[in-house]
């Protein structure tokens, strides 16, 4: 071998080296964090019907997702008693129950810095600030759990042809022009939150928060839902997706309180059904990513906050908020008309459902309480309306 | 005695202790630590160890007593309503149909157990809705001007997707144990002078109770713990105990959903004792197992 063969390969291997180097200083653990599969848990929102690609080539990572409920029981078994802790690297579900997830040790605390998305998003700027109620749904005791991952604003349904025109008020689920024509959600932190939204709107009860009742505050509040009951204004309490799809598309209630989604489904279906705007203000929340606490190696660990990472991304935001109909990320719509990943309608749709979503949120409410202090009141008073 | 005894002796009590071990392990611990957890202290999401009565007078007291209240009421009546409806199919099949039927008309019962059980439930939502289509049919014929509420989230679509759900399974026993009946019997008590009612009553009637005993239990059992049906077809926060114990699980009250679950297996034990007191299971089993 020449000395001038020799030179170029220390000089090669040198340049190599401290590019290697380099790289290893900019994004200290992003380098040895390939070839890892992460477990992610998810309601069935978050998943972008099985294309991970845009997360996959950026890092050689690969994701495997799995199903979890998400109510706060099944969430807590799986972590606790189902060997969750040692199979989920994240799980995403609807936010707000850092609680008892932080008390039992269950996520950890997200190191924010780690996040480039995270940095730039103005969504989490605005609606999460630490302080605010928003950050409820995504921090506990100051610091920062979770990653929003979907944003939203809940209010209630209703045909259009069969109300005899716009509803604007919740008051309209205890109209009793409509008796025998309307149907709850079975969820106590929202139907009864909206009808504690109502009763304090329209002076009925005092309520200090609608969304974290006092015993005596949500007593109140079934009290009078049993009275409707009572009086037979209410034809079902639904308790899934299909079943609520159902009673708006087979025309069984007119007026409904449900997620928007179901109405997109009924509107699929043929029906002319509109989501309300409440003057009352809607009944917000948000659904969010966190890393669930378990022993974890540093390249899987940094693989699980390069998937976060990319859970904020606009192409990730976009894609789901095609899919799922809610708003995601800030630049989603930006980046559906830009990147050529979108037809044009599509892009169009998304870029509608980011602006009625963000409407919402700007015309206000009230964040939804997913775990309030009071929650085992809250789930006596609904046993006892739906036992009366 | 011999070695050949003993080995033998030594054998049967491994294959007869083998399964009654996993049966144990399967039933019994699970319901002794319900039992024992019904007693212990909700503590946030967790529970404390401990021997407290909290959940069972929380149970009396509130809202969940006439959830069991009306869970009896509901698994008794269509039971009953049940018993009659499989009776009946059972007869039928057993005394009207020719042999050579028998076998199809059997395997037809139970080719709705093909579909899935929610599924089934929720065609019934479907058929019996405002705009379904008996509501349509009946008002295409004249019968009705306006859709009838009650067809769906009412007490009667509850008792409809019980018999619907349950009363197949019953139809199997009671069939057995006709079909168990000898005919020499039958024919004895109409040469005797009895009337085809007075012999249904004195005859068939009786020795086919075994059967009916535990088409009882299938029914009631099944009744008595139903979610779905509940839920899906009762209408506004229609619930029976399956329901509520589902919903104590979801704010995490493991001793509230134990201590319901204890009073249900209690009431369960206790229904079982008195049965057994009424009618001889092993008159039933026997026939099954042809003794």
């Amino acid at each position: 071998m020449s000395n001038e063969l020799k030179q170029f390969n220390r000089r090669t291997l040198l340049a190599g080296a401290a590019v290697g180097a380099g790289a290893l200083a900019l994004r200290p653990s992003a380098a040895f964090a390939t070839g890892q599969t992460v477990t992610l848990a998810d309601i069935g929102v978050g998943d972008p019907n099985g294309d991970w690609s845009g997360y996959e080539k950026a890092t050689g990572n690969k994701v495997n997702l799995v199903s979890i409920g998400n109510g706060p029981s099944a969430v807590l078994n799986q972590l606790i008693a189902g060997g969750g802790r040692q199979t989920y690297d994240i799980i995403n579900i609807v936010g707000g129950m850092q609680k008892p997830l932080v008390d039992n040790k269950l996520i950890l605390p997200l190191d924010t810095s780690r996040l480039k998305n995270w940095q730039n998003n103005e969504y989490i700027a605005s609606y999460f600030k630490p302080g605010s109620k928003g950050f409820d749904f995504i921090g506990y005791d100051g610091k920062v759990y979770g990653v929003p991952t979907i944003l939203q604003g809940d209010s209630f349904a209703y045909l259009p042809e069969k109300t005899g025109g716009e509803l604007n008020s919740y008051g309209a689920l205890f109209d009793p022009k409509f008796r025998g024509y309307v149907a709850l959600e079975d969820n106590y932190t929202t139907a009864g939150q909206k009808t504690a939204l109502y009763l304090k709107a329209a002076g009925l009860v005092d309520i200090k928060d609608p969304s974290n009742m006092t015993k005596e505050e949500i007593k109140k509040v079934v009290d009078f839902l049993i009275q409707k009951k009572k009086e037979g204004q209410f034809r079902v309490v639904w308790s899934s997706f299909e079943q609520a799809v159902n009673l708006l598309v087979n025309q069984e209630v007119y007026v409904m309180d449900c997620w928007e989604p179901m109405v997109f489904a009924a509107k699929a279906k043929g029906v002319n059904a509109v989501y309300a705007s409440p003057k009352e203000g809607y009944l917000l929340w948000a659904m969010a990513a966190y890393l669930v606490a378990g022993n974890r190696s540093p390249e899987k660990l940094e693989a699980s906050y390069q998937l976060l990472d990319f859970m904020l991304s606009p192409e990730y935001g976009a894609v789901i908020t095609n899919l799922r109909g809610y708003m995601t990320n800030p630049a989603a719509p930006e980046f559906a008309s830009k990147s050529g990943k979108f037809d044009p309608a599509t892009a169009k749709k998304i870029a509608d459902i980011d602006a009625s979503v963000k409407t919402k949120f700007q015309s206000g409410g009230t964040w939804q309480a997913r775990w309030p202090s009071n929650i085992e009141a809250y789930e006596e008073e609904w046993q006892r309306f739906k036992a009366a | 005695m011999s070695a050949s005894v003993k080995r033998r002796d030594l054998r049967a009590a491994v294959l007869l202790g083998v399964p009654v071990l996993l049966c144990a392990l399967a039933i019994v611990v699970p319901l002794v630590l319900t039992l024992i957890i019904s007693f212990w202290e909700r503590q946030m999401i967790g529970m404390r160890p401990g021997f407290s009565m909290a959940s069972y007078a929380l149970f009396f007291e509130g809202a969940r007593f006439s959830v069991l209240q009306r869970s009896f009421w509901v698994a008794i009546s269509s039971t009953l309503l049940m018993l009659v409806c499989a009776y009946l199919v059972a007869y039928l099949i057993t005394f009207r149909l020719p042999p050579s039927r028998t076998r199809i008309f059997l395997f037809l019962l139970s080719v709705p157990f093909l579909v899935n059980y929610v599924i089934r439930t929720f065609s019934w939502a479907y058929l019996l809705g405002r705009t379904g289509p008996v509501n349509q049919f009946l008002q295409r014929t004249g019968l009705t001007s306006q859709p009838i509420d009650w067809l769906l989230f009412s007490d009667f679509a509850v008792y409809l997707g019980l018999v619907a759900a349950y009363m197949p399974f019953m139809v199997y026993p009671i069939w057995l144990s006709l079909s168990a009946i000898d005919r020499r019997l039958i024919e004895a008590s109409w040469m005797l002078g009895q009337p085809p009612l007075g012999t249904f009553l004195r005859v068939v009637l009786p020795l086919s109770l075994p059967g009916v005993f535990a088409a009882a239990i299938f029914g009631f059992v099944g009744a008595f713990g139903e979610v779905a049906v509940s839920q899906i077809l009762g209408g506004v926060g229609y619930q029976l105990m399956g329901n509520a114990i589902t919903s104590s699980l979801d704010v995490l009250n493991y001793p509230m959903a134990a201590a319901m679950s204890t009073v249900v297996v209690g009431c369960m034990l206790l229904l079982l004792l008195l049965w057994l007191r009424f009618f001889d299971l092993r008159l039933f089993l026997g026939k099954m197992l042809g003794r």
